[in-house]
């Protein structure tokens, strides 16, 4: 590790396949640390994928809930067709503009929380 | 079609074209002076910023479909075809909850690097490939389809000079510069293509305002008629919208991208910034698509509807100003097909290099000429159909064989390899079977299960997959469980 002072970027021949050289980068040594060596830490990584996982399935769920809707809610009520603004049915207004917020207000909110449980995952490690 | 190519005045596209290919060339030779490394070549070496990675994957995301295929569907089929653009920016809020993260932090620079690396097994990794290169052919395709159409229009060339002109471009800027350059060059075209629509559009309706003329005729926009073999089902919209949902994280393009991100956390604020990018965009094609069915119906019956955006402007706008804005978009279109395309040929030319030539620059090279003329002969051999529907397609076929790898690969320890390698063979045969069952058959109302089939061939090759992964759960890799640490583990700050 040590003796080789950093050079700035140094010429590398390239091999196939490139996977093995990554896969002992050194950028990880607390996840490494974690699921191979402490019983705890793998508690704590299985807790974080778990946490990270339902995360993900319920924004998931929900956006689809709302969007999934929007088709039934036009067949169902195909009356909506009439409700216009400005002469823009309703239905195009929803699918047209309303859907993006939608998709963005979604998309804020899981990675706040995401990066939320990260954050958590990293003082249970520094505690530890 | 001949009508068409009076509309327009030659001189206009052929300007536009040179400068597109002129300024990606240009910029391409930039980016070469800056690439220093293999890395850099490769993957950008993994130090573009946010906005810049963000802008990049819009722009090599807004493809031929985007530009062109939204609006001509809105022509035809109305207030269904805005399901296109939802689902191809849903996509990317899937893709934002399921892989960004993991899949920036497993180190792959490809699908089939990481189905390896997670499975270490080297038949996963063979099938993986095929897939990928399958799916990048089908839809360089379609973005070659677009390119005959939009020359064909602009400059009455025949319609192979559209294709060829994409393919030449698209190899010389990605055999000079890599990755690094075409990152520069995809976040220029994401801008370029936003202006691209955004100017006109908004001096149309500054015309029609002042003039008096009709934006949404009272509300008989929205209303009219156009299209004769609509066959919008409720099972159809679904099975669509599951398509784009979950085939977009399984684009081979798309993934590349991710990896020029630092770390996992960047690789999420970049989706949030591509969100709001694409939500911008999608605003467009569908004002045009909107105009269109007012003041230029007459492409609907005739075939053109794609050409609807490149159009618009010229009817609407006379003189020197309708000419400067059909150069304007035709330049907009012809940057979607070189965005789109070579973002696919850089990352067909990984996969296909590291396959089959050794993985060395020389091999990059010629994987890339290889990734470029396979497609360019399907193009030349095949005829184009409405340009939205076929990249929903692929979609489909990408959604029922990629995602369920990456999105079982990532969160699930118990999948194996023959699990795997089954799902991705059960999804590719059903969901290719019913495409390519349907396209004989024709379209038809009964058919509309096998013309859309994502809603059940997805959830087959999930079936699959996790099934035969349960009856093998003594091959599952003694690596699964540190592996999936490292993707769900934040980097050290």
């Amino acid at each position: 590790m040590s003796g080789e002072p950093p050079q700035g970027p140094r010429r590398v021949r390239v091999t196939a396949p490139r996977t093995a050289a990554r896969a002992t980068g050194a950028s990880f040594p607390v996840a490494r640390e974690m699921a191979e060596q402490s019983e705890v830490g793998q508690l704590f990584v299985a807790s974080l994928i778990r946490s990270q996982l339902r995360l993900a399935l319920v924004v998931a769920a929900g956006f689809l809930v709302i969007l999934i809707g929007i088709p039934v809610l036009l067949a169902v009520f195909p009356d909506i067709d009439r409700v216009t603004i400005a002469t823009i049915p309703l239905p195009w207004l929803l699918l047209g503009l309303g859907v993006y917020p939608l998709v963005i207000g979604s998309a804020v909110l899981f990675v706040r929380s995401a990066t939320r449980n990260e954050r958590r995952f990293q003082d249970l490690v520094d505690d530890d | 079609m001949t009508e068409a190519v009076v509309e327009l005045n030659p001189a206009v596209g052929y300007t536009a074209l040179v400068l597109v290919a002129l300024s990606t060339v240009l910029i391409g030779i930039y980016g070469l002076r800056v690439s220093r490394t293999t890395d850099d070549f490769y993957v950008a070496s993994r130090t573009v910023p946010p906005w810049w990675n963000a802008s990049a994957i819009g722009g090599e995301y807004l493809s031929a479909a985007s530009f062109l295929g939204i609006a001509g569907l809105i022509l035809i089929s109305g207030v269904d075809a805005l399901w296109f653009p939802i689902g191809y920016t849903a996509g990317y809020l899937m893709l934002l909850l399921f892989v960004a993260a993991p899949l920036r932090r497993s180190g792959a620079y490809t699908v089939p690097d990481f189905a390896q690396s997670r499975l270490d097994s080297l038949l996963v990794r063979r099938v993986t490939s095929v897939l990928v290169i399958v799916v990048g052919w089908l839809y360089i395709v379609p973005q070659l389809h677009g390119a005959a159409l939009t020359v064909l229009i602009t400059t009455g060339l025949p319609s192979w000079a559209g294709p060829v002109a994409v393919v030449v471009v698209v190899y010389l800027s990605v055999v000079t510069g890599g990755m690094r350059s075409i990152t520069f060059v995809q976040a220029f075209q994401y801008w370029l293509k936003l202006t691209a629509l955004a100017v006109p559009v908004v001096l149309i309706l500054l015309r029609l305002g002042l003039d008096g003329g009709p934006v949404t005729d009272g509300g008989a926009a929205f209303t009219a008629e156009l299209d004769t073999t609509a066959d919008a089902s409720l099972y159809g919209t679904i099975s669509l919208v599951i398509a784009l949902l979950f085939g977009t994280l399984g684009l081979p393009h798309v993934l590349v991208r991710f990896y020029t991100n630092p770390d996992g956390d960047s690789a999420r604020r970049t989706t949030l910034i591509v969100l709001g990018l694409l939500s911008v965009f999608y605003l467009f094609p569908t004002v045009y698509g909107i105009l269109g069915r007012i003041h230029t119906p007459d492409l609907a019956s005739g075939g053109m509807a794609d050409a609807t955006v490149l159009l618009l402007p010229g009817r609407i706008l006379d003189g020197a100003t309708g000419d400067i804005l059909s150069a304007l978009v035709t330049a907009g279109a012809f940057a979607a097909f070189l965005s789109t395309t070579s973002g696919l040929v850089v990352s067909l030319a990984g996969v296909v290099s590291q396959e089959f030539f050794q993985g060395s620059v020389l091999g990059f090279r010629r994987a890339a000429l290889l990734s470029a003329l396979v497609p360019l002969g399907v193009a030349l051999l095949t005829d184009s159909s409405a340009l939205a529907g076929s990249v929903g397609s692929v979609f489909a076929f990408t959604a029922s064989t990629i995602c369920p790898l990456l999105l079982l690969g990532i969160w699930w320890r118990g999948l194996t390899d023959a699990g795997a390698v089954a799902g991705m063979l059960a999804g590719a045969v059903l969901c290719g079977g019913a495409i390519a069952a349907s396209a004989v058959l024709g379209p038809g109302a009964g058919w509309v299960w096998l013309a859309q089939p994502a809603l059940w061939t997805v959830p087959a090759a999930f079936a699959t997959m996790v099934l035969v992964s349960r009856a093998t759960a003594r091959r599952r890799p003694a690596s699964a469980s540190r592996v999936l640490a490292r993707l769900h583990t934040p980097e050290q700050r």
